[in-house]
């Protein structure tokens, strides 16, 4: 599964978008590599699960994000594959 | 009844090691599972003729790393008698997960709920009675740092294991007519296996369990076919039915309905109150501009606490009694015994030079083990990969390669060890081979040597800037490698941030036990036989025993290389002899020097360096052993995690290379510099 392939276009909303603080509700996660939507998976985060951007870092590095009441670190690349709806 | 065990399964950060230490008393054993270097630790059961098996922490069955591959190779190569599952009350959804897959094990099981006091913290209630009466199961409510519900916990652990087995045979979900049908055919074309559940194979082949898939191709290879037939019609038959696009997909759908079922009679929810200790620890430790500032900071800490504060002066006095008392001692006891010339040389200058030199370091391994058993435990560790991958991205790699190369900082082996847990075989295999130019504590007694004696008013600048050497050349080989080894393979970076917690000592100081231990066992042999091995090389040489030392055998073999040693400005004997003999430890450089120069203590050693060495050459001498060749049980580890001489090989032949060819840079600007 290449990540490439399937990048989103510039209208639809994405994880990386989301404004710090913000919810919303992922819709998309068919884009982003198997390893990494497993891992999401193992954490409880699939479609349709409420996710909370928490804290960004500086020169585009990780997104600290939550779901279910547990934290968890994700690249801005792969946050960018995955589809939200904002609340 | 010794051989009962059960086998301890969660969620990695789960307060798994907490609850194995509080149920048991000691460990039996500590060692590597067959095949992988995954440390494998067994316990006795307080209280109770069992054992307990401390499986690596995994959140489903589906392996994607290592670890977890180990965790679904036991389940199906060993039989654990039963099961204990901790779940995490606060992360239920996820941690039933597991359970639902264990149950389908049918072992007898049994669910120890942990970290009750972060779910009520998070407003949740839950009533394990009726998680236990639809799980068919019993709950076990246990707080493992403060050792509540652990004698229920031992006590129903029975070694019959009566009370479980009737039970857990009674958990079935029903997967839906394709499925269910699927698992009805699989089952005819499985082989025979007393100790493993028909259906939970099915329905672990089914969800693509490739441990699972592996160990069918193997005991059923006339059978895979129409295994794999089996698997895809099903698929199709959810796709026509319009359930599901993957099988897999849907098993999980099923089981996570059924978990929500779950959770919405057992739990309830009231609204969560105000920000948490670990939020506003993250919001400084995590903030995007002092996140790294912080992490330099905990850095030096840990070294000054190491290598100053507390580690250095014990040292010190452990190396006056060696250098002092104890050689007296041994001399006056040896004189009264009448033993012979030949024995005292060997006692004094051999073994006790030798180990001597090695042991005085222990304090301050000890102190830098528990440091970083302090940042595991407490959840910054997480913290740390989350704030260092930016970098890490820019070399090929992620955050998660930044743990090994701390803990490779006390010692290359368990940071080797500690790669395992990244995802990515590729990723692995660069942070291992690049874990050797971490500078462990091994080296320091080295750096610690020369500094003291040629720049002994900038003696912390100097050693840290051999840290930093190692570091960069890290970075800059990092992009070098995965230029070239990872051209098809994504670097994947996913990490939990469990809540902080405060460590508990009991925890810290056992697993910094078990981790500094090996440097006393290896003082005990390795550096023994080492020593032992050296002073008698040094003591004979072709013209019989007790020859002058410049014409023993030791002399000769270090001569060999004073030649090749030449352009880096230490070209004596000597310092080949000990380079040679640092490859079994890097400590074993300053045991032979001891020997060599015929110096027990570190103040006569002191003397002799400064005539042999000059500045220049000395601090060229550090950055050879800094880089020169990982050590024997580094070359040992590695060999077992890449699974491959030829990595092994190149790991040691890279590694010289860079050695001699950065210092020769270093002489050469330090001569132009105007030093000597």
């Amino acid at each position: 599964m290449k990540p490439t392939s399937a990048a989103p276009s510039s209208h639809k909303a994405t994880l990386h978008r989301l404004k710090k603080g913000k919810q919303a509700h992922i819709s998309d996660m068919s884009s982003i590599h198997e390893t990494v939507q497993q891992r999401l998976l193992d954490l409880g985060v699939t479609e349709g699960t409420m996710i909370k951007l928490i804290r960004r870092s500086l020169f585009g590095g990780p997104l600290m994000l939550e779901a279910n009441g547990q934290l968890f670190g994700l690249r801005r690349v792969d946050a960018s594959l995955i589809g939200v709806k904002p609340l | 009844m010794s051989n009962w065990s059960a086998a301890l399964v969660g969620n990695p950060n789960t307060g798994k090691t907490s609850l194995f230490n509080a149920l048991t008393r000691s460990y039996e054993y500590v060692g590597n599972w067959t095949g992988v270097t995954v440390e494998k630790k067994v316990g006795q059961l307080r209280a109770h003729g069992g054992e307990l098996i401390d499986l690596p922490g995994i959140y489903s069955l589906q392996p994607l790393s290592k670890d977890e591959g180990v965790a679904v190779q036991y389940l199906i190569e060993e039989q654990p008698h039963a099961i204990l599952n901790v779940i995490d009350a606060s992360q239920l959804e996820r941690n039933l997960y597991l359970t639902i897959q264990l149950l389908e094990y049918e072992a007898p099981m049994l669910i120890a709920m942990n970290m009750n006091d972060v779910a009520e913290g998070r407003g949740m209630k839950i009533q394990e009675h009726k998680l236990a009466e639809l799980l068919h199961v019993s709950v076990i409510r246990v707080n493992a740092r403060r050792n509540q519900g652990i004698p229920n916990l031992l006590s129903s652990l029975s070694t019959e294991g009566r009370s479980m087995q009737d039970s857990t045979s009674r958990f079935k979900l029903d997967y839906g007519k394709e499925i269910e049908q699927a698992i009805t055919e699989l089952v005819r074309l499985l082989p025979a296996v007393q100790h493993l559940a028909p259906r939970w194979l099915a329905l672990q082949y089914l969800e693509n369990n490739k441990v699972v898939q592996q160990w069918l191709q193997e005991h059923a290879p006339a059978h895979a076919l129409a295994m794999m037939n089996i698997r895809n019609n099903t698929e199709k038959k959810l796709q026509a039915a319009g359930k599901a696009l993957h099988l897999a997909q849907h098993i999980r759908a099923v089981r996570m309905a059924f978990i929500r079922e779950l959770q919405d009679v057992s739990v309830s929810r009231a609204q969560r109150t105000s920000a948490t200790l670990t939020d506003r620890i993250d919001a400084v430790v995590t903030n995007r501009w002092l996140g790294i500032p912080i992490f330099m900071l905990v850095m030096y800490l840990m070294f000054k606490l190491t290598f100053e504060w507390i580690g250095s002066p014990v040292s010190d006095l452990l190396d006056s009694f060696f250098g002092g008392a104890l050689t007296d001692w041994l001399n006056d006891g040896l004189a009264w015994a009448g033993a012979s010339e030949f024995t005292r040389a060997l006692l004094v200058d051999g073994i006790l030079a030798g180990v001597g030199g090695v042991l005085v370091f222990v304090p301050q391994i000890l102190i830098l083990f528990l440091f970083i058993s302090f940042v595991e435990d407490s959840g910054y560790m997480a913290r740390v990969t989350l704030v260092m991958d930016r970098l890490m991205e820019s070399v090929g790699l992620n955050g998660k390669a930044f743990i090994p190369f701390i803990i490779g900082f006390g010692c290359n082996v368990p940071g080797i060890m500690a790669a395992r847990s990244m995802e990515q075989p590729r990723e692995r295999l660069v942070t291992s081979l690049l874990v050797p130019f971490m500078s462990c504590s091994a080296r320091l007694p080295v750096y610690a040597l020369f500094a003291g004696v040629f720049f002994s008013s900038n003696q912390a600048l100097i050693v840290l800037s051999l840290y930093a050497l190692g570091i960069v050349l890290t970075l800059i080989l990092a992009k070098l490698f995965t230029k070239m080894l990872m051209k098809d393979e994504q670097s994947i970076f996913v990490v939990e941030l469990p809540p902080y917690r405060m460590p508990q000592w009991r925890t810290l100081f056992r697993s910094t036990w078990e981790k500094g231990k090996g440097f006393v066992r290896k003082a005990g042999t390795l550096i023994l036989g080492g020593s032992v091995l050296i002073w008698l090389l040094s003591y004979m040489g072709p013209g019989g025993f007790n020859v002058d030392m410049d014409h023993s055998f030791l002399a000769k073999l270090g001569g060999i290389l004073a030649p090749v040693l030449a352009p880096l400005g230490f070209g004596t004997w000597q310092a080949g002899a000990s380079l040679v003999t640092g490859f079994l430890a890097k400590e074993i450089v300053v045991s032979t020097m001891n020997i060599i120069y015929h110096a027990p203590d570190m103040s006569l050693l002191s003397l002799e360096i400064g005539k042999a060495f000059t500045p220049v050459s000395a601090y060229t001498f550090c950055v050879f052993v800094l880089l020169y060749v990982p050590c024997l049980a580094t070359v040992g580890v590695l060999r077992k995690e890449t699974n491959s001489w030829k990595w092994t090989l190149f790991s040691i032949g890279y590694a010289l290379v860079i050695a001699y060819t950065v210092a020769l840079i270093v002489r050469l600007i330090g001569l132009s510099l105007g030093y000597v």
